[in-house]
């Protein structure tokens, strides 16, 4: 009970409530700032927070936090780009549910089942953050890799159309994946003698040039005048109740899989949104509708990836190590306060682990608030002439890519990806596939060949979770092809045969 | 009620936009200062740090920032260059004017990257003094079988073993180089994507050991996560007392540490160097600085200009024969 006190009464103090609002005004609008992710405003923040007060800190950083992982589903619904990675797997049923004209539904949907994630992965930090910790101390290379070879499998449902173009789509963002330095070695690959190609391609500015620029090329090019219904006279803004029953499944499999993920350190809310949207779509009784504007989909992909928040802060604060890249500054922060991260901290500080988990909570709430008012305001965007629009998305999208590294590169691999995207939509190839190779790819490289190292193939297969993982993914593997075996011999012979085999490309 | 929240919003987006072009902008203003170098500075200087902010380096820069602008009197503006293991930032202060209102702050990899196939040498800097060292120490799982560095080298001689690091070509790579060279012992380095997985590894026991700076050790060490068996350095860390240096136990001159420093591009005018040399002493040795530094785990070492070159220098000669082997 003493520890309650102790922890809630320092939120009573009302510069902490202050904290708490800048914080989450900061990190809504850089979250929905496509290139400036959370970790870069948390960075930034850190530097003027050190000369607060720690709890007035972390009221800070912690809001961001959350505050970034509201505001980056925004510009994946409303123009197909992921305002951070984390909200890549948005724009897989976002955008479409906003090209019908259910832009309103799908903010308010996301920013709900937002909530509802970080909540659930919240209250599993509070129960059973020390036990549920010592997962993440499982995960050595060999599981690591599993995991990412699992993830990969990711690629096939993610193919909308065609598993073959998906899977060359894949290979391409594997093979982009290799340019840079040699993970293990160190040496070059494909530099060709360009310095800034060492670190290899910038994740972010690949993902915006795909998803975002891609799509303004394209409607550039288009130009003839689209007959979008105007979205703000449609407002159905709240899910019916067969939507929100519809919802119920991905939901509790996304808070699941973002949970656990988030506990897995150097996996994070990118790669729990995909896995997520991917579990749902097979599980899912409709699962053609995925990709095309499902609820289920958008549900399954915004739970999985707002519930890592909780999972990191438990790897975070119950092992000291950091849970992704917003906890490593967070951890930075805290060691200079003289809060020292890791298991001592629930024995020796449980009233600020209170502390810590009040703050998370009330953000996630106050998070919810601004985005449901603010909401409409938002929408009403899409209603400016779309020369305005598109041009006003291409300088945020410029300027947010330029600030991550001060270095023009990055804006010029950001428009070249936009290119390659509009080349790939116009030949229908998905751009999905390329951003999980690119994502995925070196973390399973460089897992894979520290796994050899470290103890040789065996290890592979003789380490139990990794063994799992690895007959899972040859499950996702194996089951498309059977299923679509099977419905091309239940289909006839003749023109139903050949729709079926078009259609099958989207993988149940 | 909405429409107002609307106007807001856009409000707020219009200054955070406008607060991230000036920031973008702001590299302009570093080379605008010219005029005659006795009276420098006139105008803000600027730090480029090679690592992305929030990490060691800028915490160190830009905590040395702040106690020097009032030192200059002049702003200090620190920009972040991150990119290709910091050598984009060292090409890119290369190049810069030699006039003083470029600096950067230079980590130990200066010394490492000409010899990883970067276009990175030392000579083409003004090295203007070192300010801080992360010293390396060895840790093993809390269950190991070795609790002595003399253990783990004899257990070295039998079978390899691995031995986690922040990188492939880092530092504590360097350092388990340097280590089987002196001891004979067999070891195999294995890269992480950072300090924090590498420590991790030997945590959950899935290394035999890893190098990692003291002040990210320290904390695993207390809560009993891992053993340390030795310091690289030439005393005791602080947190650590009670784990031996390697010359303690028995290996002298195994000294390998994260150190850093402040550089220039070469041919800095003599008064320029030596305002901003007298400048970095003063708020390196202030209380300010070493109150920042200690607390996320690193020493304040510092050393003047001209014994940090020196120290520059042997050190790139020393990696270079270290990499030459591995």
């Amino acid at each position: 009970m003493n520890v309650l006190v102790d922890g809630l009464s320092p939120l009573l103090d009302p510069t902490v409530l202050v904290c708490l609002l800048a914080g989450l005004l900061v990190g809504t609008l850089v979250g929905a700032f496509p290139g400036v992710t959370g970790s870069m405003a948390v960075a930034l923040a850190s530097g003027f927070t050190l000369t607060l007060e720690p709890v007035q800190g972390l009221a800070v950083l912690l809001t961001i936090y959350v505050g970034a992982n509201y505001g980056d589903r925004i510009p994946s619904i409303l123009v197909n780009t992921p305002g951070t990675p984390a909200a890549i797997a948005t724009t897989l049923d976002g955008y479409p549910l906003a090209k019908q004209g259910k832009a309103g539904l799908a903010l308010v949907a996301s920013s709900f089942v937002t909530t509802g994630g970080i909540l659930v992965s919240m209250a599993v930090f509070l129960v059973a953050a020390r036990p549920i910790a010592q997962i993440a101390l499982e995960f050595g290379p060999a599981e690591m890799f599993a995991l990412v070879v699992f993830g990969l499998t990711v690629m096939i449902s993610i193919s909308s159309k065609s598993i073959l173009k998906g899977v060359i789509a894949g290979i391409v963002g594997l093979a982009i994946a290799t340019v840079g330095r040699d993970p293990i070695t160190g040496d070059e690959r494909f530099v060709y003698g360009v310095n800034d190609l060492n670190s290899g391609l910038p994740f972010i500015a690949v993902i915006i040039g795909l998803f975002g620029i891609a799509e303004l090329f394209d409607q550039l090019l288009t130009h003839r005048e689209q007959s979008v219904r105007p979205i703000s006279a449609l407002g159905r803004w709240w899910p019916t109740r067969g939507e929100l029953k519809q919802m119920r499944k991905p939901f509790a499999l996304g808070s699941v899989i973002g949970t656990v993920v988030g506990v897995v350190p150097a996996a994070g809310g990118d790669i729990a949104g995909l896995i997520g949207w991917d579990r749902a779509k097979r599980l899912s009784k409709q699962p053609e509708k995925f990709g095309k504007g499902s609820l289920e989909g958008l549900a399954a992909a915004d739970t999985s990836s707002s519930a890592t928040l909780g999972g990191s802060l438990t790897t975070t604060m119950a092992l000291g190590i950091p849970g992704d890249s917003v906890m490593a500054v967070m951890v930075g922060s805290m060691v200079i306060w003289g809060l020292q991260p890791g298991p001592s901290l629930f024995t020796d500080n449980p009233d600020l682990v209170v502390t810590i988990a009040t703050i998370m909570i009330l953000a996630t709430v106050l998070s919810l608030g601004i985005s449901l008012v603010r909401m409409r305001g938002m929408v009403r965007l899409l209603d400016l002439p779309r020369h305005y629009l598109w041009a006003g998305i291409l300088i945020f999208c410029v300027v947010g890519t330029y600030t991550t590294t001060n270095n023009m590169y990055t804006v010029w691999v950001m428009l070249g990806s936009g290119v390659l995207g509009v080349l790939m939509k116009r030949t229908g190839f998905p751009a999905g596939p390329v951003v999980l190779g690119l994502l995925l790819g070196p973390l399973a490289e460089a897992n894979l060949r520290r796994a050899l190292l470290i103890d040789g193939p065996s290890s592979l297969v003789t380490q139990p979770i990794s063994a799992v993982l690895l007959v899972l993914a040859l499950i996702g593997l194996g089951t498309p092809i059977i299923a679509r075996a099977r419905a091309s011999r239940r289909q006839g012979s003749g023109e139903a045969e050949a729709r079926e085999k078009e259609s099958s490309g989207s993988v149940r | 009620m909405t429409r107002r929240t609307t106007r807001t919003f856009t409000v707020g987006a219009a200054l955070a936009v406008s607060g991230l072009a000036l920031a973008a902008c702001s590299d302009s203003t570093g080379s605008g200062g010219g005029g005659d170098s006795a009276d420098f500075p006139e105008d803000d200087v600027t730090l480029i740090v090679q690592a992305d902010a929030g990490g060691g380096s800028d915490l160190t820069s830009r905590a040395l920032a702040t106690e020097l602008e009032p030192v200059l009197g002049v702003s200090i503006v620190v920009e972040n260059r991150p990119g290709a293991s910091g050598s984009t930032a060292m090409q890119y202060v290369a190049g810069e004017e030699p006039d003083g209102y470029t600096i950067g702050f230079s980590p130990v990899e200066i010394s490492m990257l000409g010899h990883e196939g970067y276009d990175v040498d030392p000579a083409d800097y003004d090295f203007l003094g070192q300010i801080m060292l992360a010293p390396g120490v060895l840790v093993v799982p809390a269950d190991s079988p070795y609790d002595t560095l003399e253990d783990f080298v004899e257990a070295g001689q039998d079978q390899s073993l691995s031995v986690a690091n922040s990188g492939a070509g880092s530092i504590w790579e360097i350092a388990a180089f340097g280590l089987a060279d002196a001891t004979g012992a067999q070891l195999d380095p294995v890269p992480f994507d950072g300090g924090a997985p590498a420590l991790a590894a030997a945590v959950g026991g899935q290394v035999d050991a890893a190098v990692a700076g003291a002040g990210e050790v320290s904390a695993a060490v207390d809560d009993g996560q891992v053993k340390a068996l030795a310091v690289f350095h030439d005393e005791p860390y602080p947190d650590l007392p009670d784990v031996p240096t390697a010359a303690d136990a028995g290996y002298e001159d195994l000294e390998f540490g994260g150190w850093g420093g402040i550089y220039a591009p070469a041919g800095l005018p003599d008064d320029v160097r030596s305002t901003l040399e007298s400048g970095i002493e003063e708020a390196a040795t202030s209380e300010g600085f070493e109150d920042t530094v200690t607390k996320s785990g690193n020493l304040v070492v510092y050393k003047s200009a001209d014994e940090f070159t020196d120290f520059v220098n042997s050190e790139y000669d020393r990696f270079g024969t270290l990499l030459g082997n591995g």
